[in-house]
């Protein structure tokens, strides 16, 4: 059994970790093929899907996450003026990949000659979602966005995924220009 | 901070879950506004054909009857019966995964100062176990509930008591967030 005020630590520092996943910053950014502009393309349709494991089984195969992810990219791409279509007429072959890796935090431990009370490491389940634009004709990437960050206790929570898959593929396409 | 004592506790409960790789982390997916009412026989689905990734699993006739016999009490306890007919309502089908995991060994950090350049945190190994289980609609073929549970496997491989245990508990609580009750 652990002393209480030893719980008490313990219990304050997962608070601040609490704080930190629930607010958890998100990295996004995105690459274009230079010399060609994504809004000369109007329609698109989606390509094979992802055949790779994302390192987390519990959302390989999850058609939870995979339709929610489809949805959210193809109420994105709607808005910016692109418009789905059935295979064989499209301009732009969609896809996506996600993956889950472990990543540490050495949350300032690792810089000399620093020294804070609660400052500890941590290891955290870091999610990647990534987007791609595939020209139909040349079958080459013209565009790709991807966004990076925790994903600590959000797979595990259904409701918490869904929001983090929305606001990811919102922030994702959002570096998309729009088509005129 | 005033309201500490209240958060002090969930933080506690969150910090059982996830500090400590001993305990079992357990959660679900589940297809939205539909009934679970309506099914009344489940079969087994195809056997998994992925690895394990961990060689003392892969074809493991303890683990693999052992799960199943747990997974059919909790479904036949649910009033779902065992059909073998090829007409059941639910497909039943199970994926197991072990994978190395880190963990930073916090007992060992009281410090959190450093004195040289290039310190890096006090990494732990661990093999966490991940069992998947789906249940899906044999007349939609969708998936309409996925459980899992994870948690450190160390005890659990080299003891086939352990093991059995482990796996009443991890059936016991996925079944739990099944919206279908007892």
């Amino acid at each position: 059994m652990m002393a209480l005020s030893r719980l008490g630590r313990l219990a304050a520092v997962a608070l601040a970790a609490l704080a930190l996943a629930a607010c958890a910053s998100m990295d996004v950014r995105s690459f274009v093929e230079r010399g060609t502009d994504p809004t000369q393309y109007r329609t698109y349709t989606w390509g094979p899907a992802d055949v790779q494991a994302t390192g987390d089984p519990r959302l390989d195969n999850n058609p939870f996450f995979a339709e929610r992810v489809q949805a959210a990219v193809e109420k994105q791409l709607n808005a910016k003026g692109f418009e789905r279509t059935t295979a064989g007429s499209h301009d732009l072959l969609i896809h996506y990949h996600a993956s889950v890796t472990q990543q540490i935090n050495a949350n300032g431990t690792d810089q000399p000659y620093v020294s804070c009370d609660d400052c500890k490491p941590y290891v955290y389940d870091a999610g990647t979602i990534v987007v791609d634009l595939v020209d139909a004709r040349t079958s080459r990437l013209v565009w790709r966005g991807w966004a990076e960050g925790s994903i600590d206790g959000v797979i595990d929570d259904q409701a918490w995924m869904e929001k983090r898959i929305d606001e990811a593929v919102a922030r994702i396409i959002e570096r998309l220009p729009r088509r005129l | 901070m005033r309201q500490l004592p209240g958060l002090t506790l969930a933080a506690i409960a969150a910090l059982a879950v996830t500090g400590c790789a001993a305990t079992m982390n357990v959660s679900s997916h589940v297809e939205r506004g539909l009934d679970f009412a309506q099914y009344r026989t489940f079969d087994w689905g195809p056997a998994d054909s992925l690895p394990t990734g961990d060689p003392r699993l892969d074809k493991d006739p303890f683990f693999q009857d052992h799960l199943q016999g747990a997974v059919e009490k909790q479904l036949a306890a649910r009033g779902l019966e065992w059909s073998t007919s090829g007409t059941a309502d639910l497909l039943v089908h199970y994926h197991a995964n072990i994978s190395e995991r880190i963990d930073v060994d916090r007992m060992d950090i009281d410090r959190g100062y450093c004195y040289a350049d290039g310190c890096s945190p006090p990494v732990v190994e661990y093999e966490a176990g991940t069992l998947v289980l789906d249940v899906i609609d044999t007349r939609t073929n969708r998936l309409i509930w996925r459980g899992w549970a994870q948690g450190s496997v160390k005890r659990m491989l080299d003891n086939q008591d352990t093991m059995a245990r482990q796996i009443d508990d991890a059936v016991t609580r996925m079944f739990m967030r099944f919206p279908r009750p007892l």
